[in-house]
């Protein structure tokens, strides 16, 4: 059965991407599928953000969990680019599917300079994340500012000829941000990142997380700006948010997505992408459309 | 992750139980003591990551998990019932040091990883035997699995809160004592402030002191960094990779309240 799908500068073997930040740096790929799985399910490896210099993170608790759901505070915890460069993209290239490098900024330059380093590696494709906050503007996501993602975007643009993605946050205003990556040339747009979202974890003393809510919990919001989304533009729309099962895959698939990403299904089990490949594949045999388990 | 055939879910105590989950023994010969796996709880994403658990001793095709349920993802495991299927992912993280000479120290349910360290140290080969075990819990009816425990003829020193059996008070006083006469490696698992206690006791005594440390985990497997323990250096150490036995030296203690 045929899978394929085309984003435009990059077509890939299935529709299912490995989201960023659930796998690490894809370093450890192989220590859980095999070659051919990769190969015949995983249509792209997004990897964890990279900056310019390496990130320690956040401190603890960086996790919380809600009903059905899960509240990251990582905060981009990475070698940097040039480890990245040396320790990791050597390796996550010989399973022989498409890397798209996940780029964090907190300035324009900062994304311009990243993308420039990677011009001379096998990458296929970048995805900026722009759920960031902009520190040459007091702090402000990047997200929230329409002007500034243009800027960014068309700035990439000249830069990067190969594949290029954009990852939107859910909130702010998102539609006229999908509309601005259209046009200032990005190949396709990511929907969406997590949820700003807050957990009380003590009561007393009060004591609060602040992070990124995702896994299912999250789906009916993001396939609501999936739906809208990719009627409002022409360039793909990847989906991404709480997919679990081929189902929920195949409700973003006929909700407008071209591609989804799963995230926190891999941190439940490492060998999602493979259970949910096998029941989409299932879905188009018409074997599992009665079940609500697949 | 692997399928197992949950073969009994017994009360030891309030609160305690002890699962056991028949699977494939080449998946079990993998373990070593120390190391832990995740055990998917509900199938309907609530709770949604599956909880990590120590191994408390494997027979055979059995592998055995003393728990405590503390909250909802232990609540649900206790209402899992003898019969079901269940999935779960490992051996995760590291096993523990190879070390001679040493004293345990359990603190409540921290003793549940222990016992499989005891089984795999009979015949002294990758693991030694402990010279001595302290073990404290509130009360009497807390202090579990000693049939199990004392199988082993290592001297165990009992302690809890309320004097219901052993030493009244709590366990450190008893590790304590023994470091001033005979000061030895430390090998401990327990509550946050008996950890602290016992990395305070290590450092007066000078004497080397391995954590077993807990955290909320989601991947166990260093994907999502989300379990993180504060090293003495600044930096961030992952339990699930770098853990979940730590030297007592390399954690910042202040992380320990």
């Amino acid at each position: 059965m045929d899978f394929s799908v085309n984003l435009g500068l990059l077509k890939l073997k299935t529709p299912l991407m490995l989201a960023s930040g659930t796998w690490g740096l894809g370093e450890n790929l192989d220590k859980f599928f095999s070659l051919k799985e990769i190969r015949e399910n995983i249509g792209a490896l997004v990897t964890k953000g990279i900056s310019i210099n390496p990130r320690k993170g956040n401190p603890p608790p960086r996790l919380f969990e809600t009903p059905c759901g899960l509240i990251n505070f990582i905060g981009v915890e990475n070698p940097g680019i040039k480890e990245f460069k040396k320790s990791f993209l050597p390796k996550i290239k010989k399973f022989g599917i498409p890397v798209i490098v996940n780029l964090y900024g907190e300035k324009i330059e900062e994304f311009l300079e990243l993308a420039k380093d990677l011009k001379k590696e096998k990458v296929a494709g970048l995805e900026l994340n722009i759920s960031c906050p902009n520190v040459e503007k007091g702090g402000i996501y990047f997200s929230y500012d329409p002007k500034i993602v243009s800027e960014l975007v068309r700035k990439v643009r000249k830069v990067w000829e190969r594949f290029l993605a954009v990852k939107l946050s859910p909130v702010g205003p998102v539609y006229e941000i999908a509309e601005i990556c259209e046009k200032s040339g990005a190949d396709a747009i990511v929907v969406a990142n997590t949820y700003p979202a807050l957990a009380v974890i003590s009561l007393k003393p009060f004591k609060i997380l602040q992070g990124g809510l995702s896994g299912p919990a999250i789906k009916p919001l993001t396939l609501r700006l999936v739906y809208e989304i990719s009627k409002k533009i022409k360039i793909p729309v990847i989906g991404c948010g709480g997919i679990i099962s081929g189902k929920d895959a195949l409700e973003y698939l006929l909700s407008g997505a071209k591609a989804f990403q799963i995230g926190t299904t891999n941190l439940i089990d490492p060998r999602s992408a493979i259970k949910i490949m096998r029941e989409l594949k299932e879905f188009k045999n018409g074997l599992c459309d009665k079940s609500d388990t697949c | 992750m692997y399928q197992g055939k949950v073969v009994f879910n017994i009360k030891e105590a309030d609160n305690i139980y002890l699962l056991g989950i028949e699977a494939p023994k080449k998946i079990l010969k993998s373990f070593k003591p120390g190391q832990f796996l995740k055990i998917k709880i509900d199938k309907r994403f609530d709770p949604l990551i599956p909880r990590p658990f120590s191994i408390h001793a494997i027979d055979e095709n059995i592998l055995y998990i003393l728990y405590q349920v503390v909250g909802k993802g232990t609540k649900a495991l206790s209402e899992i019932k003898k019969g079901e299927i269940i999935e779960f992912l490992g051996p995760l993280g590291k096993p523990f040091p190879k070390i001679k000479n040493y004293i345990i120290c359990a603190g409540g349910i921290g003793i549940a990883g222990f016992g499989f360290l005891l089984q795999k140290s009979v015949n002294k080969k990758d693991f030694y035997p402990p010279e001595k075990i302290f073990y404290g819990a509130k009360t009497k009816n807390e202090l579990v699995r000693l049939p199990f425990l004392k199988k082993f003829g290592i001297p165990i020193k009992l302690s809890t809160d309320d004097g219901s059996k052993g030493y009244k008070g709590l366990i450190t006083d008893m590790v304590e004592k023994e470091l001033k006469k005979n000061p030895q490696i430390i090998l401990a698992c327990g509550p946050q402030p008996m950890l602290k206690k016992i990395a305070e006791l290590g450092e007066k005594y000078k004497v080397k002191t391995y954590l077993v440390m807990e955290t909320f985990l989601a991947c166990g497997i260093g994907f999502c960094m989300g379990c993180v323990i504060p090293s003495k250096k600044g930096n961030y150490l992952h339990l699930c990779i770098d853990g979940p036995t730590f030297l007592a030296e390399e954690i910042d203690l202040g992380f320990l309240s």
